[in-house]
């Protein structure tokens, strides 16, 4: 297996790793197939997502994608973040294989599933 | 260069194994079947090499077989033995742990309508003899048990297994035969076939110093096996094809230093592995070691790190400089943890948590000691962000 640099620079220096002590938002989700897992925890205001953690476990691409997920999010509208594709994070990810696209799915599943819970999201799953 | 620690996975061709197979890639090109001079040198040094590999195992130089590698001597084995001897039987026993090369032609055969008993291997590591017993039928043609394990190290009892064998066949099991894996084996423990009682060993070139592209197999006077490559007379007609001669002259000298620096090379790199272990465990909490602790390769650690998946702490030890492996694979959003951690009935996490390092008779303390440092501050990362590590330690990875 072959990784970009981008990819290991995110494998070894996660951006936003941990959990949010005050979020409002978050949701945890299992790859059922591999057991792979990502938890996002996020602090929403005003429409927008102002901080985001994630923990992660599982393949290095479960871990990049968690982390690019992450960064990408911090900062950027709640409508704007519903509209993230998995191949938008896939592309950010750098270098994640046909076969890994199964991360970046986890990645924004596990996004929408945080927002949809929360009351003032007002969003809708896609 | 990285520190290596790898040495289960292959290892650097030694500079006198380089010296001595460098004259066959440049002057000494002749083919070993052709009758002219050159053809005759290189017959003479493929006959040296065979006496010294047989030396390594105490076996007679006609009992070699040279193959392209482990997997092929392992594959020649199996089906050669299964396709001579079907005819007394279709059942093979083996075990839960051993190498692709065995476990795939065994699969295979399977599938082919061949009974197949996996012998468990319990906790530690290590097949039971008495399940061995156990396991023999009237139609019983083979038994394949790993002189010792790719993954984990562990010595496996092959000599009693080959007397029990043995025993059988005394009381008229005449078709009952004895293989073992001893690639992992070869150059850090002592291997005699005598002692072991194996009808058939495979071993690898590259392994013990040697380039890769050559391999063992050996086959005791008297066993019959079908050949798996057919159209030449070569390898007393048991493996056709012109012999790889500067590879196996490499083999060769390879396993002559094996054999006479044997003692060295092991005291050297279990005393590397055992300062590496006594240091990862003051250092790094929630580890498990994988195998049996006494009966296992001097060289091999294998250990298991909770919370976290074994390729990712790979990736951070590799861009830190030190190369090990991991026994488990995902692809395709399917997990394949480690089927030897899986089989001492580790689950899932810590299969996929296990890591192997294997040391080398060039290793120092001081790589060791950087390794030790790499790995803790890697698996510290790597539990700063598990959600695993999270939910069951105190939350000092909340960030605000």
């Amino acid at each position: 297996m072959s990784y970009s640099d981008s990819f290991k620079d995110h494998l070894t220096n996660p951006r936003n790793g941990g959990e949010l002590a005050d979020a409002n938002a978050s949701a945890a989700e299992t790859n059922p197939v591999c057991g792979d897992r990502l938890s996002l925890s996020l602090r929403l205001a005003n429409g927008r997502i102002e901080a985001a953690r994630f923990l992660a476990y599982g393949c290095p691409p479960t871990l990049v994608c968690g982390s690019v997920l992450a960064e990408i999010i911090e900062g950027i509208s709640i409508d704007e973040a519903m509209k993230l594709t998995r191949t938008q994070i896939a592309e950010a990810a750098r270098g994640l294989s046909s076969r890994k696209q199964h991360a970046a799915a986890l990645a924004i599943e596990t996004l929408r599933s945080a927002l949809a819970r929360h009351p003032s999201a007002n969003c809708q799953n896609r | 260069m990285p520190i290596y620690l790898d040495h289960s996975a292959t290892t650097p061709i030694d500079d006198r194994v380089f010296e001595a197979m460098l004259p066959y890639l440049r002057d000494k090109f002749g083919n070993a079947s052709s009758v002219h001079q050159l053809g005759q040198d290189a017959r003479a040094a493929v006959d040296k090499a065979r006496r010294q590999v047989a030396a390594l195992i105490n076996a007679r130089a006609n009992e070699i077989v040279f193959t392209s590698g482990g997997t092929e001597a392992n594959n020649l084995a199996l089906t050669g033995i299964c396709q001579a001897a079907q005819g007394h039987g279709r059942h093979i026993i083996t075990s839960a742990i051993e190498h692709p090369s065995v476990r795939g032609v065994v699969d295979h055969l399977e599938k082919q309508g061949w009974s197949i008993t996996r012998l468990p291997v319990y906790e530690n590591g290590i097949v039971r003899v008495d399940d061995v017993r156990g396991a023999l039928r009237d139609d019983t043609i083979l038994v394949s048990v790993m002189m010792a394990n790719n993954e984990i190290g562990t010595i496996q009892p092959v000599a009693e297994i080959g007397a029990l064998v043995r025993a059988e066949r005394a009381r008229g099991r005449k078709h009952l035969w004895f293989h073992t894996d001893a690639v992992q084996a070869a150059g850090r423990i002592s291997i005699d076939v005598e002692v072991i009682g194996c009808d058939l060993l495979s071993l690898s070139a590259h392994k013990i110093y040697a380039p890769k592209g050559t391999g063992t197999l050996f086959v005791r006077r008297g066993v019959r096996l079908f050949p798996q490559q057919i159209g030449g007379h070569q390898e007393r007609e048991r493996r056709a094809g012109t012999e790889s001669v500067a590879n196996i002259v490499a083999f060769g000298t390879a396993a002559e230093l094996a054999e006479s620096e044997m003692t060295q090379r092991s005291e050297h790199t279990m005393h590397l592995r055992n300062r590496f272990e006594l240091n990862v465990q003051q250092q790094i909490p929630d580890i498990i070691f994988n195998g049996d602790r006494e009966m296992r390769l001097p060289h091999v650690s294998n250990i298991s790190f909770r919370y976290i998946e074994g390729e990712g702490l790979l990736i951070h030890l590799d861009m830190q400089g030190v190369a090990v492996s991991t026994g488990s694979a995902c692809s395709s959003g399917t997990l394949e943890p480690s089927p030897v951690i899986k089989a001492l009935g580790r689950n899932e996490e810590l299969a996929r948590g296990a890591i192997r390092f294997s040391f080398g008779k060039d290793n120092t303390d001081d790589e060791v000691d950087y390794a030790v440092d790499a790995l803790s501050s890697a698996v510290s990362a790597l539990r700063k962000i598990s959600p695993l590590a999270s939910a069951t330690q105190s939350a000092e990875f909340g960030v605000t």
